[in-house]
């Protein structure tokens, strides 16, 4: 008998497969009809769904809330974008954000974890602004400006070759991309150590008790979280050919908040919900106003107060429900 | 070297004290809020800038700044006490008490900020300086409203110390932030200190947007700037603490303008926010105690 937690990942699990299912769907559509602005909006939001699902493994499993993950995501980026001026190489980019995620992580784990609470929230964000104020004043990362021209790639799977300029091709790419990080968030969160940080999340005095060392816990889960956010950054300069400094700012953090909390808190799929029904959001508002603000804001509010748990945290026990109504002898 | 000090060292130790008058006032504002409320308020930067475009707005209407600089705060205070019951106070017992109403003002920054845009433009403006004019000042020239910026500010400062530790009305916002519990049981309506205390916050960072008006333009985000020195105010001296958020900000704001006489003003800010981070590492209740606490 699965517990409660198996149980949602499974609907978690279940959503992903729709969401996998409409976005084929979608690429084959745009493709059909050689459309590239929809494509390239939609495999932007793909992108920042994987910085989402990184404050979500935070947020939702350890508890901790970071405004500063774009920090990791902006470094991953402009990371990847300097990795590809010199060798055109998809693979190289991806690995080195990973390489990149593991010790920056460290690094800003080490710094964030020295304190709890709110004082976590503001040392990330602290942290973040000193990095990215140093970049933005940095004449040969580009200033202000970033770094423009970043190359075209061939992303050489083997059997088949894509070009990053393919509107289809490159969002199925980055929806391969983003579905594998979920895949391993979901995975290593169902397991012992996934529950040990929910543990954390709900009382950080009693786990010590069960033999476990809390720090270890949380800095991994910070490492692990950085990681999503850094390869996900590491897409970015292959979807729009730069990086710019407004990538590490509040602003990005802040976005990728917003998503988490409207599409559901601790849900992981949540995250990629959030980012398509924001980006949505903005493009059908921002056709008739430029104020799409004042409608996300109070959309934001609205579920902070009344929808806790999000979008996902409405629908994810209807079909947690229904799988368990199937499994049943 | 006497030169150097007098002519390039003073007139900054001087801009800085202005600068940090007002993130002062702002700072105090915030640390107040977190000291009794628990709760860290996004938002403040926008009532910032809420006092400035409400200044701006009356100001048209044929206003003086004079009467503005009383009537701005006195028009905060029932915009703070609203916030409070019918945002805060909705989430203020949920057991993420932190996290949730930090997101909550976060929102509604967003909201504010935009509608200011809706409201005025994204351009800036720059009102007139009230007190024109400059006095030599061992043969340095000072600006009459900086130098008023730095009295006024640095009587309001003594005045909300004063309130705080030397009235009634002061006890019972110390006794409510040391235990709310014990507070109410004692008599303290505590629901009403709480709101209370919130909308002088609000009102005190209304006080500031007015009075930097005419120093710093008036734009929609003008608090995010602004805001971001205020929070690291706040950090080092420490979140809750008011004599904190004074030295704080006097410090900090110098280190700032002294710092970029030496090298490019654009690095100060790293410098800044640096010296936040390493406090929150080896210090996180920052220089002070918290607010009825010590």
């Amino acid at each position: 008998m699965p517990d409660a937690l198996t149980v949602s990942m499974r609907a978690s699990h279940a959503l992903v497969g729709i969401f996998l299912l409409a976005a084929i769907a979608f690429a084959a559509l745009g493709a059909a009809l050689n459309d590239t602005f929809y494509l390239r909006l939609a495999t932007e939001a793909l992108i920042f769904g994987g910085l989402a699902l990184s404050v979500d493994i935070l947020l939702g499993y350890t508890g901790l809330l970071s405004l500063g993950q774009a920090l990791y995501f902006g470094l991953g980026a402009y990371l990847s974008a300097v990795v590809l001026m010199a060798v055109p190489s998809f693979w190289l980019a991806l690995a080195s954000g990973l390489a990149a995620g593991l010790v920056l992580g460290l690094l800003g784990g080490i710094i964030a974890m020295r304190v709890r609470g709110v004082y976590f929230a503001l040392i990330t964000f602290g942290t973040a602004q000193v990095v990215a104020k140093v970049i933005y004043n940095t004449r040969s990362l580009g200033a202000s400006d970033g770094l423009l021209g970043v190359p075209v790639i061939d992303i050489n799977f083997g059997f088949v070759s894509l070009s990053s300029a393919s509107p289809a091709g490159f969002f199925l790419v980055v929806l391969a991309v983003i579905v594998l990080l979920y895949g391993v968030s979901a995975y290593i969160l169902d397991t012992p150590i996934g529950r040990l940080l929910i543990a954390l999340r709900a009382n950080d005095k009693r786990v010590p008790f069960l033999g476990y060392r809390t720090a270890t816990l949380r800095l991994s889960s910070f490492v692990f979280a950085a990681v999503i956010a850094t390869v996900s950054g590491t897409l970015y300069p292959m979807l729009r050919g730069f990086v710019s400094p407004e990538l590490l700012f509040f602003s990005t953090s802040g976005n990728a908040v917003i998503t988490v909390v409207l599409g559901g808190v601790g849900t992981l799929v949540g995250a990629l919900y959030g980012s398509v029904m924001l980006t949505l959001l903005k493009s059908v508002i921002g056709t008739w106003t430029e104020h799409h603000l004042i409608v996300i804001g109070l959309l934001f509010m609205g579920a902070v107060i009344f929808l806790p748990n999000g979008l996902i945290g409405l629908v994810r026990p209807f079909i947690a429900r229904l799988l368990a109504r199937e499994t049943k002898p | 070297m006497l030169d150097y000090i007098q002519f390039v060292l003073a007139p900054q130790v001087v801009t800085g004290l202005a600068f940090g008058v007002a993130v002062i006032l702002v700072a105090l504002g915030l640390t107040i809020i977190f000291g009794l409320l628990d709760v860290i308020n996004m938002s403040h930067g926008e009532f910032y800038a809420f006092g400035a475009f409400s200044a701006l707005a009356l100001n048209w209407l044929g206003l003086p700044f004079w009467l503005l600089l009383i009537l701005v705060p006195l028009l905060m205070l029932p915009v703070g006490y609203f916030v409070e019951r019918v945002l805060i106070q909705r989430v203020f017992n949920r057991p993420d008490r932190h996290v949730t109403t930090l997101l909550l003002t976060f929102g509604f920054g967003l909201v504010l900020e935009d509608a200011f845009r809706l409201g005025f433009g994204p351009n800036p403006y720059r009102p007139d300086t009230p007190i024109r004019g400059a006095v030599e000042f061992f043969g340095i020239f000072l600006p009459n409203y900086r130098l008023f910026l730095i009295v006024f500010g640095g009587f309001v400062i003594a005045g909300v110390a004063l309130i705080v530790y030397r009235t009634r009305l002061g006890a019972m916002v110390r006794a409510a932030a040391f235990d709310r519990n014990m507070a109410a049981s004692l008599g303290v309506p505590v629901a009403w200190v709480f709101a209370g205390a919130f909308a002088f916050g609000v009102s005190l960072a209304g006080l500031a947007g007015v009075l930097l008006a005419p120093v710093y333009s008036v734009f929609p985000t003008m608090g995010r700037d602004f805001i971001l020195m205020a929070f690291t105010v706040v950090i080092v001296g420490g979140m809750g603490s008011i004599a904190g958020a004074v030295v704080a900000g006097l410090f900090l704001t110098q280190v700032q303008s002294i710092a970029s006489l030496y090298i490019s003003p654009v690095w100060t800010d790293p410098i800044v926010f640096g010296i936040m981070v390493v406090m929150l590492m080896v210090r996180p209740q920052g220089l002070f105690g918290r607010l009825g606490h010590a």
